[in-house]
């Protein structure tokens, strides 16, 4: 008796010690997302809605993260083109072609009339978002997991600031290198909003990116986007790109 | 004089056919006259008390947690309604207002609804039967949605039932946005359907306001927008919302707490600081820090050396806030990142921590401090303090605007500024509701000139008939005139003549008025979604007379017959006796 006793603890104190810190996993993850150079790519997000069919929208998108700014170009859909976002600081505007007009707007308002916001697109840390959930007894809830043949981490974050989205998300991770795969993300009821996949990633400067991604709305059965990331340059980004000026002057 | 009133009295008799139907035009000229004005009074009534009061309060505070208007929050809420309700002791009641968009799922559908708190709770019965007489119910209960045996009980009109595929008991599934800015799922309850009065109502899905606030994250003591309602608003609105505006000043804000770090702890004041640049500026030029590389930066956290030592804590230490609360069972915490050490001096004393706007709203608000002033050990600057200005105040009061326009300007402002902390502005109907008052001028003088074309025909006739009766009675002008009876006297026959025609015209105008006004106010009327409905009050024409305008108009009437008549009488006086006698036709 004492034996099975004895070798249950140590299966279950082996198992606790088998997995990193959520902490770690999520500073890895940021480790490997954040952009150490400038980047510029065409996106290409296709909506589909209940009984509205699908929208898509083309955009070029340039980013440079070292002082938060990012400027985003609306190609298409017709009435969109030419179009734009830009980011700078904290100020973030919209600029509208027709009018030929920028307008200051907030970080949760809708790009192209889509689902994405503005801060879809900004560069902020998983680890100053979220902190590890823990159980009943205080353990980080964690395990391990497969997808498809892939073997992963399974573990659960809470929001540690409010002007996140969701207030928990859970993580589908690879062990072998923090890629992330899969995420599920949870209003504060607990009820399942949106289930994100991962689904092909490019290697740029020993990086894996993620340059396919769905989401699917679980809210509202039928609702998902894809999101697909091509032409990605890492080349330095001239100064001018992130000027009202460069913005104007495309639209001409 | 008593016989100049017999003669006129029976000249009024002796053409009977004629003054009768000169009578009647004057009297239905009134019937409309009054009418119309009871109508258009009625209107404002419905505009003032029963769409106002729901679309913008006569006077309302609004709050905006942060620069998002969508966070219509106030964290001191019990502070501002026991001010409003001191303050305000002509108001008839102070209700919040809540509206938050949401995407709902029924039965295999979904739409789009906007969630209305309906505030049954805090008003009296009247309030409630008040509330109540908007909703005809085709299903279920009004009252229902005060019942908390029902999970989120709604009621919502037919159209959007029929839309979302939903019937009484059914669960609806929404989606929508916390306070916090968060996404929330939640299940509402079909608790009754009703038939919209008008178009406006079919949107909205209705629910009891606590229900709405507990859904959207306000806590025990947050408030939402405040809607004022006046007894008088046209002449108080303005007033009011002046002095609102002057009582709703902020003191600064402070916290005196404990402050931790790794078991050692010690007593703080805890200031905010405005993170523009002037601002940020004079901080630089007023302290000087430990180390000399150390800026202002608006995410600055700077603690003085001695608390440092103290709490033997570097640039890059988190460190723990714990406070009490003004509420009781409440207590406030969070963390601020030390970014830089000072070194006191006579402007910023030792045991004081400075945190930039954005982390020191989020510890204040956290459970609203008890005022740090009343604390002996607490440093409170005062007015003459060289960084005084630069110091958070508890809330941000915006200026009062005049017009719709500068409203609308302040709204986007305070939005694209990132205004850190609670914004606090204060509007009377006037600026917010302007497009409904407008709407209640247009209507006014619509009425009005309709009203002054139709009276301006009806005394075309009135001229018309004394010229016809001062030609007929020529001839009797000249005996009365060869008998003795003086030029004035003669005037003054005609002119009471039609000063009796027109007062009793009038009178009996205003008496079939107000029966008319009563059997039309007795129609119901089923608007359906016609925007038209709107005007209507539950379903009814609604007409409001004042005494002041019956009795105005029944004077304006005789006034304007009685200066009518008077220069054909003049001319009857003038006629010479002779010259009259000799008149024939």
């Amino acid at each position: 008796m004492i034996r099975t006793v004895l070798i249950l603890l140590t299966m279950s104190i082996g198992s606790v010690y088998a997995y990193p810190k959520i902490d770690s996993i999520l500073t890895n993850i940021d480790n490997k997302y954040s952009l150490v150079t400038d980047v510029k790519a065409r996106v290409d997000l296709t909506q589909q809605k209940v009984n509205q069919g699908a929208k898509k929208l083309e955009m070029t998108y340039y980013r440079r993260d070292s002082d938060k700014s990012f400027l985003i170009i609306m190609d298409a859909p017709e009435n969109e083109k030419g179009n734009g976002y830009l980011r700078m600081g904290d100020n973030f505007w919209m600029y509208r072609k027709n009018t030929r007009t920028f307008q200051h707007i907030n970080r949760d308002e809708s790009i192209g009339g889509s689902d994405a916001k503005g801060d879809d697109f900004e560069d902020r840390k998983l680890t100053e978002k979220y902190k590890p959930a823990v159980d009943a007894s205080g353990n980080e809830i964690i395990t391990d997991d497969t997808l498809g043949k892939i073997v992963v981490y399974k573990f659960e974050v809470a929001a540690k600031v409010n002007d996140v989205d969701y207030p928990k998300k859970i993580y589908w991770v690879r062990k072998d290198n923090y890629t992330i795969l899969k995420e599920a993300a949870y209003s504060q009821s607990g009820t399942l909003m949106q289930s994100a996949y991962y689904l092909k990633f490019t290697t740029i400067k020993g990086r894996d990116i993620a340059v396919k991604m769905l989401f699917v709305d679980e809210f509202e059965k039928g609702n998902k986007s894809v999101v697909e990331i091509s032409g990605i340059s890492i080349d330095k980004i001239d100064d001018n790109v992130f000027t009202k000026a460069y913005l104007e002057n495309l639209s001409k | 004089m008593n016989y100049l009133f017999q003669i006129s009295l029976r000249n009024l008799l002796r053409q009977k056919r004629r003054n009768f139907l000169l009578g009647v035009a004057i009297a239905f000229g009134t019937l409309v006259l009054i009418m119309a004005s009871a109508f258009s009074h009625g209107i404002s009534e419905v505009l003032f008390n029963e769409i106002v009061v729901y679309v913008s309060g006569h006077v309302s505070v609004n709050f905006s947690d942060n620069g998002n208007q969508f966070a219509q929050v106030f964290h001191d809420g019990p502070r501002v309604l026991d001010m409003v309700k001191k303050e305000v002791p002509e108001m008839r009641n102070v209700q919040e207002s809540m509206g938050v968009m949401a995407r709902a799922i029924g039965n295999g559908k979904s739409d789009n609804v906007i969630m209305v708190g309906v505030d049954l709770k805090s008003g009296d019965e009247q309030d409630a039967r008040d509330a109540e007489k908007n909703f005809k119910m085709i299903t279920g209960n009004f009252m229902d949605l005060g019942d908390s045996t029902i999970e989120n009980p709604i009621i919502l009109s037919e159209q959007k039932a029929k839309y979302l595929n939903v019937k009484k008991n059914d669960i609806i599934r929404v989606r929508y946005k916390l306070i916090n800015g968060q996404d929330q799922a939640a299940r509402i309850t079909v608790g009754g359907i009703f038939k919209p009065a008008n178009i406006f109502m079919s949107a909205p899905v209705f629910l009891e306001i606590h229900d709405l606030k507990k859904l959207t994250g306000y806590g025990p003591n947050d408030i939402g927008t405040l809607f004022i309602s006046l007894d008088n608003p046209k002449k108080d609105a303005i007033n009011i919302a002046n002095k609102l505006q002057t009582k709703l000043k902020p003191s600064l804000a402070g916290i005196y707490g404990d402050v931790s770090i790794k078991g050692i702890t010690a007593q703080s004041t805890i200031l905010g600081m405005r993170s523009d640049t002037a601002s940020r500026n004079l901080l630089a030029r007023t302290i000087t820090f430990t180390d000399s590389s150390i800026n202002v930066t608006r995410d600055a956290v700077i603690i003085s050396d001695s608390l440092a030592n103290v709490l033997q804590v570097k640039s890059g230490d988190q460190i723990q806030v714990d406070f009490k609360s003004k509420y009781p069972g409440e207590k406030g915490f969070g963390f601020v990142k030390i970014t830089g050490i000072f070194r006191p001096n006579k402007t910023v004393p030792s045991n004081v921590i400075l945190v930039n706007e954005l982390d020191f709203y989020k510890l204040f608000y956290s459970a609203w401090p008890q005022q740090f002033t009343d604390n002996k050990s607490s440093f409170v600057p005062d007015t003459t303090n060289a960084l005084y200005s630069i110091y958070s105040p508890e809330w941000n009061l915006l200026p009062r605007v005049k017009t719709t326009t500068e409203m609308t300007k302040q709204m986007r402002e305070v939005g694209s500024k990132r205004i850190r902390g609670t914004s606090v502005s204060v509007q009377s109907m006037y600026e917010s509701a302007s497009a409904v008052l407008n709407l209640e001028i247009a209507l006014h003088m619509i009425t009005f000139f309709a009203v002054m074309i139709l009276f301006f025909i009806i005394l075309i006739g009135v001229i018309n008939t004394l010229r016809m009766t001062i030609r007929e009675r020529t001839r009797e002008i000249g005996t009365i005139r060869a008998i003795g009876m003086q030029k004035n006297d003669v005037k003054m026959t005609f002119v009471l003549e039609t000063f009796f025609l027109s007062l009793f015209s009038a009178v009996t105008g205003t008496i079939f008025a107000f029966g008319a006004m009563k059997i039309i106010s007795m129609i119901k009327i089923d608007s359906g979604d016609n925007p038209i409905g709107m005007l209507l009050s539950n379903g009814h024409l609604h007409f409001a007379p004042t005494t002041a305008s019956v009795a105005g108009y029944i004077i304006l009437i005789v006034a304007i017959a009685v200066s009518t008549a008077y220069f054909p009488a003049r001319k009857a006086s003038n006629l010479s006796s002779a010259e009259a006698l000799r008149h024939y036709e």
